[in-house]
């Protein structure tokens, strides 16, 4: 429970692109899994680390970020010693004007003013269910400079892909993108920890340097002069990568095993609450190996799919393989196979959607169709 | 301390004792309802939605659960700088320590901390009724008819309002005359305990109730029936809409099935009238291949894989394959394990139902555990953190509870 340790959390990623999913909101912000965002699983696995300051360094569309996170009270994180801070690009009169947005001054500032001896950055493309002390005390043992977890899934889940080459002891020797011949399958899962001192020193130096390149990938490639040590990450771990693995990932979850590692290990995965009605079915539905969420009303017939809260689904509709988003309409007579339809789409009596598995029909927010 | 214009005082001390071992562990208030709420969701939601800033609450009655439920009142948003949730127990103090020995008592007890918050009016409410209301609407009427007290009425069907307690009006709404519970009723306008005062009407009114040795100390038969007799301005605020009071395992049973019904009656999906909970922070439910669930309200954390029909499951329910749940209301955490037949039951936190039990209306007969008094038609109801022996049977009618191992209770465990 006790972690000398503040959390940073990196809400986009330059290489990782979902297409209607992520043009209006941050990576991070992404719905997932029926009533959560993408960064609901790093915040609650820093959180039930015992980790009481967490930062999120949003860089762009982060407006549907803040409409979620709030004061960070769903996550334990209104405090008012620390807690959860929001760092968005750092405007100041000096680059008002220029598109020059300088993104690490903020981040500094609050790396600088919370005193943790260590600091454990995140991306957001990352999904797991795990507490991060072990890690964090492991890190120290080590007495690596940086240490980064990784899997052994390889180039399962598609590009991006850092892949990292080991020596025996665990240090890391090289890393690549996308390599077209792996030395190795390890895969980094864009987890880091290093010591609040040498982050400082990376950050003023990447600063005197006027590159405002801030990512956990721009770390990993210090390793000629830092010592990065790699810990393996045992458990179910999901990547989003892009559309495709956002809906593998999301289907994975009907199998029991994603299931019961992601959500009934234990660790709860804090989200904000909504106060939805509870979900209500109805004389003539047909559901199964679904997910359904708080609010929804069910009176078609759904399958293989995940339904997040204020869902209707009319009668005679038949919804399968699908993730259908917060408080989407679905009339009468709707054929839907493999669409992802994002938050409030309405779809409109008897029309029909079908999307083939690595590439499912995706419809933005609000559309009606 | 900043003057507030009303403080509302919710009376959630009360046992509950019509609802048996349901309520052996926890005041009424805090008995589940409705998938994802416990009673007194309904009147702390409608006191946040009415715009309510200070809200006490009177507990007496096994105050854990529902002391650790309200916590600090956020999930009401009545966590508040100026006001908020208060938890009200009865205390010691150097002249004298007494438990709330009525509703009036109980608020009379707590006139300190009514004079802290130093309001014009005070808002009696019940913590165990299921409706929603604006309590703001009834100030204004209150206001506007230049009240001393106004009581909320609700129109009952003629046949049952020898039931309840009868509000006999003029044509402009102000009380005549007040019955408990009249034979020959002549007005169909139940009390529905919802109470404005004027708080120093209702000040004096406590103070000189609590010097009367032969009073109850009970707002509906005393403290009514007085100010009427003094001739005071008593006006009946007219509440049309859902309302239920789920004092019996026969009404809690039809209240859940009300939503499930006609569910347009009391409508949880306005979202200009939300009822807020707080939230157990699990994932959305799954609902497997090999199930079947109509006509049913369930909520986060279920895994069913059985078949459900016409029941309300609260969160982390687990039914398994080849279970039949009918009719019932299965509490946080239950789990019905494979095979078993649940029909009209109400089971409540945790309890395991064992593979192949058959229990409820369509099961004949007696058992130890009949009990008509609390349970009819059929209702059997289950303790919480039970484990019901595989394939035990159990009749319709029943209250199971824990005495020892037996052939239905194989053990009983924390929850």
């Amino acid at each position: 429970m006790f972690i000398n340790a503040m959390g940073l959390i990196l809400a986009d990623h330059k290489r990782i692109q979902l297409g209607e999913l992520s043009r209006p909101r941050a990576l991070a912000a992404i719905p997932f899994a029926g009533r959560y965002r993408i960064i609901d699983f790093m915040l609650s696995n820093m959180v039930n680390s015992g980790i009481t300051c967490v930062g999120v360094l949003a860089q762009q569309k982060y407006k549907s970020l803040m409409d979620h996170l709030g004061t960070g009270s769903s996550w334990d994180l209104d405090r008012k010693k620390q807690g959860l801070s929001l760092l968005p690009p750092y405007i100041n009169s000096l680059n008002l004007d220029s598109s020059d947005n300088d993104n690490l001054s903020g981040l500094l500032d609050f790396i600088r003013a919370n005193r943790f001896r260590n600091v454990v950055i995140a991306n957001s493309n990352v999904i797991f269910n795990a507490t991060l002390n072990d890690y964090v005390s492991r890190h120290e043992d080590s007495g690596a400079d940086i240490s980064v977890l990784f899997n052994r899934d390889g180039f399962k889940s598609g590009p991006p892909a850092i892949m990292l080459g080991m020596d025996r002891k665990g240090s890391i020797k090289d890393v690549m993108i996308n390599p077209h011949k792996p030395v190795s399958n390890r895969r980094s899962a864009g987890v880091v920890i290093l010591s609040r001192e040498i982050l400082i020193d990376l950050l003023n130096d990447n600063a005197a340097r006027g590159d405002s390149d801030f990512s956990v990938e721009s770390l990993l490639r210090r390793y000629m002069e830092l010592r990065i040590c790699g810990i393996e990450y045992k458990g179910t771990l999901l990547r989003i990568n892009d559309i495709p693995t956002y809906f593998s990932s999301t289907m994975s979850l009907l199998e029991e095993k994603t299931r019961r590692e992601l959500f009934w290990a234990g660790l709860p995965v804090y989200t904000k609450v909504k106060d939805e009605a509870p979900a209500l079915y109805g004389p003539l539905n047909q559901v199964s190996n679904s997910f359904i969420s708080d609010g929804c009303v069910i009176n078609g017939s759904l399958a293989d799919s995940m339904v997040f809260r204020g869902v209707t689904i009319s009668a005679h509709a038949k919804v399968s393989n699908s993730i259908i988003m917060q408080d989407v309409y679905i009339s009468e007579g709707v054929e839907l196979d493999h669409v992802i339809l994002d938050k409030n789409c309405v779809i409109r009596p008897g029309i029909k959607l079908v999307g083939q598995k690595d590439f499912p029909v995706v419809i933005g927010k609000g559309a009606i169709v | 301390m900043a003057r507030s214009e009303i403080v509302a005082l919710i009376l959630a001390g009360g046992q509950g004792s019509r609802l048996g071992v349901l309520t052996k562990y926890l005041a009424k208030p805090a008995v589940p309802f409705g998938s994802r709420y416990r009673i007194i969701d309904f009147a702390l939601s409608n006191c946040a939605n009415s715009g309510l800033e200070t809200v006490g609450v009177l507990t007496q009655y096994q105050p854990l659960a529902l002391n650790t439920y309200i916590g600090n009142g956020h999930p009401w948003d009545l966590d508040r700088n100026k006001g908020g949730t208060y938890i009200l127990p009865p205390y010691q103090s150097s002249e004298r320590s007494d438990w709330y020995k009525g509703t009036a008592n109980a608020i009379f007890q707590n006139v300190e901390f009514i004079e802290d918050q130093d309001p014009r009016y005070v808002l009696i409410l019940s913590g165990d009724h299921i409706y929603k209301m604006d309590y703001a609407g009834m100030l204004k009427t209150h206001i506007e008819q230049k009240a001393d007290a106004t009581i909320a009425v609700f129109e009952v069907p003629w046949e049952e309002a020898s039931r309840f307690g009868i509000m006999n009006t003029d044509k402009q709404g102000r009380i005549v005359e007040f019955e408990e519970k009249p034979e020959k009723p002549r007005s169909n306008l139940a009390s529905m305990g919802i109470y404005i005062f004027n708080w120093p009407v209702l000040r004096a009114e406590l103070s000189c109730d609590e010097e009367d040795a032969h009073s109850d100390h009970d707002f509906g038969k005393n403290i009514i029936p007085k100010m009427l007799s003094a001739d005071m301005r008593l006006i009946a605020y007219h509440f049309t809409g859902y309302w239920k009071d789920v004092g019996t395992i026969g009404s809690l049973w039809e209240a859940n099935m009300d939503l499930l019904d006609r569910p347009e009656a009391i409508n949880l999906r306005d979202r200009n009238w939300r009822i807020y909970s707080r939230n157990p922070v699990k994932p959305a439910h799954y609902i497997a291949d090999s199930a079947r669930v109509v006509n049913s309200a369930m909520t986060d954390g279920c895994n069913v894989s059985g078949q459900v029909e016409h029941s309300v499951l609260f969160n982390s329910v687990t039914v398994e394959k080849g279970a039949v749940v009918r009719d019932s209301i299965l509490m946080p955490g239950v789990r019905v394990e494979a095979g078993a037949r649940l029909n009209k039951c109400i089971v409540s936190f945790g309890t395991i139902i064992g593979k192949n039990v058959k229990a409820g209306a369509d099961v004949e007969g007696e058992c130890r555990y009949s009990n008509t008094r609390f349970c009819q038609d059929g209702i059997t109801v289950f303790e919480r953190g039970l484990k019901i022996r595989d394939g035990a049977v159990v009749p319709g009618n029943c209250m199971v509870e824990f005495l020892e191992p037996d052939t239905i209770v194989e053990a009983h465990f924390r929850v």
